[in-house]
């Protein structure tokens, strides 16, 4: 008993003379740092390493987690990966894809995708932002309600939607009926949604198909939430008297919000632009869980994400699939320097 | 200055992409590792009752000797397990086995992933002698071997079902049918005469290139010959022709992709039929009562001379260890013995793949209990399997589309043929 604790007293006393060099040691290293940064401080890299010391996390971990899976790809795409030897075939991979037709298909459907859901869902939710800015009451409640369809787990929330407008036993044909309409396929129709809402009257081919229409719809419901609020905030920092100045001045709603509102938001509707769009280059979950295979019918929903991932999952086409990322993150990159480029210029920060 | 910090951060972040593969695996190809080296780990898709056969098969296996034992790892489905071995040949890191059809084996073995069974099946030691080969139903056999691979034998078989029609006996009787079609004529005049009496779609289309394949088979014709496709025969256009008057007359329905509303719909008594592979006969059992289904050879053009199509999985082993690859040999040696064999299938519903676990009175006494116990098992004389080629698992896709095409009414059944003839081809030729 009194050996064992003895041998506690000893580790304890052990331990302190440790940590007591340790605390020394961490002191000499950080006065070392120090009078290593003054040095080069006084010349002409100036705080540079301090700067590159602090930076070395992050750049770490974006280069291991980010960088790093994106060089690999391009450096995959020069390889034919169904081959044992892989051999290398330089540029074959990016010339393939862009004569296939399946490509441009999943580039017309992103498109479609893309220019089909942010402006509505920009314009809705700052319309319901606006709305909600201006009561009083319930406005909390209303914020969360709005925004509870952006927590929901996009798979569950897609599954419930496909589960709505499933053809036969969904909700959504059942009220049609009711209302004396024909039902429709929904997610099984690859013909375009002015078709069918046109009754025919414009040619089938002609815009997106129902079933891209009805991710289209999801999409719009379920990131208004996060637009919604980022307005919001963004709203609630505009100076109230600049608003009353204008009404002073006899501007109504559209005026004011034209001539004040919307230059002071500038910043964050330019702010949501940019993520937005290349959160729509790159969607994907919602189209797998909505349609079972992301491609829908006769490949109407197959956007460049599904283009990609069928590719390297689903036919091994590893090499391929990583020269048609490559394209999709040059053709991400490209519209976000547009978009810096043209909207930009709009943007007022004071 | 500018310029020159955007071209130093360039060239230190391309710098820092190179280095990785340069470090890794690369594109170069290399050896295979195994994902565990202590187990040999074995991809499958049973879930709940299959599953517990399953581990306690392993687990009998892993106990009667010593070494490495044997692992299972559920991974999700055919698919799932395709994608996921696919991204792991490409990190050369790879499970001892795993289940997967052959359109998926050719991928493998173009990658140079799995290892050819004919040295294994031949080894005096490990192999398999002349009597226990003449055991296996050829067609479970055959199947495995690949033209393309100098006719090599580069998966052995493991689960087989065959394409059954599911009748259910409550709407037939609703519409005065009392027999199941034998036709396909019978079965387009029975889907009428539902229509027409219950107001009822007769068929609900789980949309399947395995389903398109065996109805072409049923019509006597093939869907592969030669190094090309066969989709602009009359056999492949009259299936597609089938499902144009189908879809054009309401008498059958599409259903979601992966999915098996099909199954659920019968059991509630909203269509007649579904086709699907005849491992579904348990899940289907459990949610109708027995008297009120049964299940039949597909329909034929020539019921005297019919034919389906051979589903299931197959076993493949991967290049991993000279160890792994023994055990995971000795493993499906063992899951096909005729013990095992007959326990499986009385177990899971599907099919003994030996003549010897077809006799066993277990098995006699299986198919005794329902009237349509055996009828898939009477299938496997006429069974057909798909084609093993490269480039074949991107032909199922244009199938499918060609077919939900049809049943759409997108596409005239003449259109889709052509189509899919044009596509499946120029698939097959740059897959070579």
């Amino acid at each position: 008993m009194w050996f064992r604790v003895l041998i506690a007293l000893g580790g304890l006393a052990a331990l302190a003379a440790l940590h007591r060099t340790l605390i020394q040691g961490l002191d000499r290293l950080l006065a070392a740092l120090d009078a290593l940064f003054d040095a080069l401080r006084g010349k002409r890299w100036r705080d540079a390493p301090l700067a590159l010391f602090l930076l070395s996390p992050a750049v770490a971990i974006l280069g291991l987690f980010g960088m790093a899976p994106l060089f690999y790809a391009v450096y995959l795409s020069l390889f034919n990966s169904r081959r044992p030897d892989r051999p290398f075939i330089g540029l074959a991979n990016y010339s393939r894809a862009l004569t296939q037709p399946d490509f441009w298909k999943s580039l017309l459907v992103t498109v479609y995708y893309v220019v089909g859901t942010i402006p509505v869902t920009m314009m809705l939710s700052f319309l319901v932002a606006t709305l909600l800015y201006r009561i009083a009451r319930g406005r909390g409640f209303f914020r969360t309600v709005y925004f509870l369809p952006y927590i929901t787990a996009v798979v569950a929330a897609a599954t419930v939607w496909a589960a709505l407008l499933h053809p036969q036993d969904g909700p959504v044909n059942a009220l049609l009926v009711w209302l004396g309409f024909q039902p429709k396929s929904w997610l099984l129709e690859s013909r375009g949604a002015l078709w069918v809402f046109s009754g025919g009257w414009i040619p089938a081919d002609i815009g997106p198909s129902l079933a891209l229409f009805c991710i289209m719809l999801f999409e719009i419901w379920h990131s208004s939430g996060f637009m919604i609020v980022i307005f919001l905030a963004g709203l609630t920092v505009i100076p109230r008297d600049l608003e009353e100045a204008a009404r002073i001045d006899g501007a109504g709603w559209f005026q004011a919000t034209r001539a004040v509102t919307l230059p002071i938001l500038s910043p964050t509707i330019f702010f949501l632009l940019v993520v937005s769009t290349i959160k729509a280059f790159q969607a994907f979950n919602s189209f797998y869980a909505m349609t079972g295979n992301g491609r829908g019918p006769q490949n109407t929903t197959q956007n460049l994400t599904v283009y990609i991932y069928a590719n390297f999952y689903e036919f091994g086409r590893i090499g391929y699939g990583c020269a048609v990322a490559t394209l999709l993150a040059i053709g991400i990159v490209v519209m976000t320097a547009v978009q810096w480029r043209l909207a930009g210029r709009r943007v007022h920060y004071e | 200055m500018k310029i020159r910090t955007v071209v130093s951060a360039a060239v230190l972040a391309a710098g820092m992409g190179m280095l990785v593969p340069a470090c890794g695996s690369g594109g170069g190809g290399g050896e295979f590792r195994p994902i565990d080296p202590n187990a040999a780990l074995f991809w499958d898709r049973q879930t709940d009752e299959n599953r517990e056969l399953l581990e306690s098969i392993i687990a009998e296996f892993n106990a009667e000797r010593d070494g490495i034992p044997v692992k299972a790892d559920y991974v999700g489905g055919y698919s799932e397990i395709f994608r996921k071995l696919v991204t792991s040949i490409q990190a050369r890191t790879v499970p001892a086995m795993a289940v997967g059809y052959q359109s998926m084996t050719t991928v493998y073995a173009q990658a140079g992933a799995i290892v050819p069974l004919d040295p294994l099946i031949a080894d005096p030691g490990l192999g398999l002698s002349e009597q226990e080969l003449a055991d296996f139903f050829p067609v479970v056999l055959e199947t495995n071997r690949y033209p393309t691979l100098d006719d090599g034998m580069y998966s052995f078989p493991f689960c087989k079902s065959v394409l059954m029609l599911y009748f259910n006996k409550r709407v037939l009787a609703a519409a005065g049918i009392d027999a199941p079609p034998r036709t396909w004529d019978e079965f387009l005049t029975q889907c009428r005469q539902i229509k027409e009496r219950t107001g009822k779609s007769a068929y609900a289309v789980a949309v399947d290139a395995s389903t398109f394949d065996g109805m072409v088979f049923s019509m006597g014709g093939e869907v592969y010959a030669n190094g090309e496709s066969r989709f602009d025969s009359p056999e492949s256009l009259a299936v597609l022709k089938l499902h144009e008057t189908l879809g054009q007359e309401g008498l059958a329905y599409q259903i979601l992709a992966h999915r098996y509303d099909d199954r659920s719909d019968f059991a509630q008594d909203k269509v007649a039929f579904f086709f699907r592979s005849s491992s579904h006969r348990t899940y289907t059992g459990m949610l109708i009562e027995p008297e009120a289904w049964g299940m039949a050879v597909i329909p034929q053009a020539d019921p005297e001379h019919p034919k389906t199509v051979l589903y299931g999985p197959n076993i493949n082993i991967f290049r991993t260890t000279p160890e792994q690859e023994r055990v995971a040999w000795e493993f499906t040696k063992f899951f096909t013995s005729p013990e095992v064999t007959v326990r499986w299938a009385l177990g899971t519903g599907y099919l003994p793949i030996r003549k010897s676990a077809a006799q066993d009175p277990r098995m006699q006494a299986f198919w005794e209990e329902w009237s349509y116990n055996k009828a898939p098992f009477d299938c496997l004389d006429f069974a057909c399997s798909e084609p093993n080629v490269p480039g074949w698992q991107e032909v199922r896709e244009l199938i499918e589309n060609a077919l939900a095409g049809v049943l759409t009414g997108v596409k005239t059944a003449e259109q889709a043929a052509a189509e899919l003839k044009q596509g499946a081809d120029a698939v097959l030729a740059e897959s070579r």
